[in-house]
């Protein structure tokens, strides 16, 4: 069986000034002689958050990876299909990975700070593309993005503190100011809560919300409330496939699938 | 003797494992939900009640046995205040070996009387021995199995015995190093008695063999003056900085190269085969240095004009450096595999490339390891003798140039150690105080490689 979407955004009730920031067509990705995902072709809106939603091993976090090909990263993992970043195709040999991963930052499923200070950390990415002329430039980076992930006012007086110190919430904070340091355009989170309690998930939640004002927003979550509570769209993954996209609202009260339905109101999953 | 005594308390040990086993199940009715433990736990109970006290026993009694026969038998001769005390070795060793049959020629008279009270003490102490062994084995029995008859909580008794058994052997070994350090530091009294300590660590003529030349031209010559150890401490640091130069880029480069960007199969071959580097016996990399690199220095040495001798620091240092690569590269490898993944994503989802991550995240984070693997190769380096006896040669020269030939602590020990020693003059106990200094020197590395391990943990972690 094979699930055929047709993304049907304009019969929706959406905004007709949206814009497609990124667009898959037809991207199966396969892990030596398994494949993973099937023909996913799925729509990102700028400046909305999509949530991916779908049980364990249904291919969310590895089609979140092949959007800023850190696919690559893996051995046997083989990517196909078309990738396109405002109209741009990404998914070819040519394309700069670190130019993609440089407009498309990431934040994962367990807080990666690296073994440096605090400071260190946010001011990684901007020395290594070299964003910041002098000190002074460096450290306004550094202040305005700790101020955008919310960590500001708790790590000020210690910015030269390991960032491995910190709490769970509050590093999964710094990697989310670590990924917009750089001022990238899109920003994929791969379960970025479930390591955390709910505090600091709520704290991570608004900031998603504050956050999509000027990115656009990726993001793959367990929680159907979290799906809920941060997403303009919802895609449904299961086993490889996107079984249905559509506005959050939409799928969460009146979805088109019975699979969806199911899995939503926890039936199975 | 011993041997046997050992053998009926493992006998006794084994048989009352079983005997154990089956009393307390009789005890329970044959349904063991009415023991605290499982059966087998109240055997071992009662084998190592049974068998520990008497191997302890047996453990002292060994060690002390014959010094306490020496004082009785030697009694006599402690009164004559001409005999030293090497001398009561000498002839208590006499006493056993006649007594055990083993001596060759004819026997002393004067000391058969002692003989035969040796043979006479050592009888009834042989005989004592087994008494006490006995009652303590029964004596401990029967504790042991009042207890089991109680119903004890064998299992926990049986836990605390293995821990017990765990901690002697921690133990042994700590004392192990105490006794080597003990030995040494004896001997490197004796040799600083003679010779001052503060000549042998400042002093820079080191010509120990002119210690004891009669000849009128050197009469002049005492003593002090030709322990000076500078130019042996020179060459080892000097050799194994060489060492290091070759070791450290390649085995880094290598160990980084085989983490990081080798594929698993190039991987999988390559690491054992450098790691073979580390097994060739030294001796192997000795000849290799006197009679391959050595001389091709020098033959390169002669295109540029340059002196070289066919006994050079550059040889042995460039081959000790060889050996020691798999040890820097086979640990960085290890300790860069061992950065979690999670890091090096973290940096490439920023948009670094695979170099940027590996200089910025990657080294960083392994960075201790990695100092700790260059510590240990330095110590090993220091410690490194075959290579450096075959390839740098005996002259003590305090010099900066590598194509002279140089020494080092180890070569000059074995240099002295070597061939029929008698152990009571200053040249020989010259390398036991030389044996002292290496062991500090080691230690105040691997002392500062740990501190700068722990700096770099706290910082990390």
């Amino acid at each position: 069986m094979r699930f055929i979407l047709e993304i049907n955004l304009r019969g929706s009730g959406r905004d007709m000034n949206e814009k497609i920031k990124i667009s898959t067509r037809n991207l199966s990705v396969f892990y030596g002689p398994k494949q993973a995902l099937f023909d996913i072709n799925l729509d990102l809106v700028e400046n909305k958050v999509t949530a991916l939603i779908g049980p364990s091993g249904c291919g969310k976090s590895t089609f979140i990876r092949c959007l800023n090909r850190m696919n690559d990263v893996i051995d046997l993992c083989k990517v196909e299909g078309s990738i396109k970043v405002d109209g741009k195709e990404i998914n070819t040999k040519n394309t700069d990975v670190n130019l993609i991963r440089e407009r498309i930052g990431m934040v994962f499923q367990k807080p990666n700070p690296f073994p440096k200070s605090i400071y260190d950390n946010v001011a990684y990415g901007p020395r290594i593309h070299g964003l910041a002329e002098n000190q002074e430039i460096l450290n306004t980076i550094v202040e305005n993005s700790l101020k955008k992930a919310a960590l500001w006012n708790e790590v000020k007086d210690r910015l030269n503190q390991p960032g491995t110190g910190l709490s769970g919430g509050q590093q999964q904070r710094l990697c989310i100011a670590r990924a917009i340091s750089i001022n990238p355009e899109v920003i994929l989170m791969d379960e970025p809560c479930s390591a955390l309690d709910p505090i600091a998930t709520a704290k991570i939640e608004e900031l998603i919300d504050e956050l999509k004002k000027s990115y656009t927003i990726v993001i793959v979550t367990h929680s159907m409330s979290q799906a809920a509570r941060v997403s303009q769209n919802t895609g449904f993954f299961h086993l490889g496939k996107l079984i249905e996209f559509n506005l959050t609202e939409k799928i969460f009260k009146n979805p088109d699938n019975k699979m969806t339905q199911d899995y939503i109101t926890g039936r199975f999953g | 003797m011993n041997l046997v005594i050992l053998s009926f308390i493992l006998f006794f040990s084994l048989s009352f494992f079983f005997i154990g086993k089956a009393r307390v199940l009789r005890l329970a009715n044959y349904n063991i939900k009415n023991l605290n433990s499982l059966p087998e736990y109240y055997g071992y109970y009662l084998a190592a009640w049974c068998a520990l006290p008497a191997l302890i026993i047996l453990f002292f009694w060994s060690i002390f046995e014959l010094s306490i026969i020496k004082i009785f038998v030697l009694s006599d001769f402690k009164l004559d205040p001409t005999i030293d005390d090497n001398k009561l070795n000498l002839i208590f060793s006499q006493i056993v070996s006649i007594a055990e049959k083993k001596f060759s020629g004819t026997i002393p008279q004067n000391l058969i009387p002692y003989v035969e009270k040796f043979i006479a003490l050592n009888k009834i102490i042989e005989l004592s021995k087994f008494a006490v062994l006995f009652s303590a084995i029964i004596l401990s029995l029967i504790f042991a199995y009042r207890q089991i008859l109680k119903n004890i909580k064998a299992r926990e008794s049986v836990e605390k015995i293995i821990r017990g058994l765990m901690f002697l052997c921690a133990t042994l070994a700590i004392f192990t190093t105490f006794g080597i350090v003990l030995s040494l530091l004896f001997e490197s009294i004796k040799f600083f008695t003679s010779v001052s300590i503060f000549d042998f660590l400042t002093g820079t003529n080191w010509a120990p063999g002119r210690a004891f030349v009669r000849d009128a031209s050197v009469q002049t010559a005492n003593v002090e003056n030709v322990f000076g150890a500078i130019p042996l401490f020179w060459g080892t640091t000097f050799i194994a900085a060489i060492a290091m130069c070759v070791a450290v880029p390649v085995g880094l480069f290598s160990g980084i190269f085989l983490a990081e960007y080798s594929s698993r199969k190039f991987r999988k071959i390559t690491k054992p085969l450098i790691e073979i580097l580390a097994g060739i016996p030294t001796v192997v990399y000795g000849f290799f240095a006197a009679l391959t690199v050595g001389p091709l220095f020098r033959l390169v040495g002669e295109k540029f004009g340059l002196e070289v001798s066919s006994e050079s620091a550059l040889a042995a240092g460039v081959v000790m450096g060889i050996m020691i690569i798999p040890y820097v590269s086979s640990l960085t490898d290890d300790v860069i595999n061992a950065v979690p993944n999670s890091l090096r994503e973290g940096s490439f989802a920023i948009g670094a490339t695979k170099s940027e991550t590996i200089k910025k995240v990657v080294l960083p984070a392994a960075l201790p390891g990695i100092v700790g693997s260059i510590l240990l190769a330095i110590s090993r380096a220091i410690g490194e003798t075959m290579i450096v006896v075959m390839a740098a040669g005996l002259a003590a020269n305090l010099t900066l140039n590598p194509l002279e030939a140089s020494t080092t602590i180890t070569t000059q020990i074995v240099t002295i150690l070597i061939g029929d020693q008698s152990f009571n003059n200053p040249k020989t106990q010259a390398a036991f105080a030389l044996g002292i200094t290496l062991f500090f020197f080691t230690l105040f590395i691997n002392v500062i490689a740990l501190s700068i391990v722990k700096k770099f943990r706290e910082k990390y972690e």
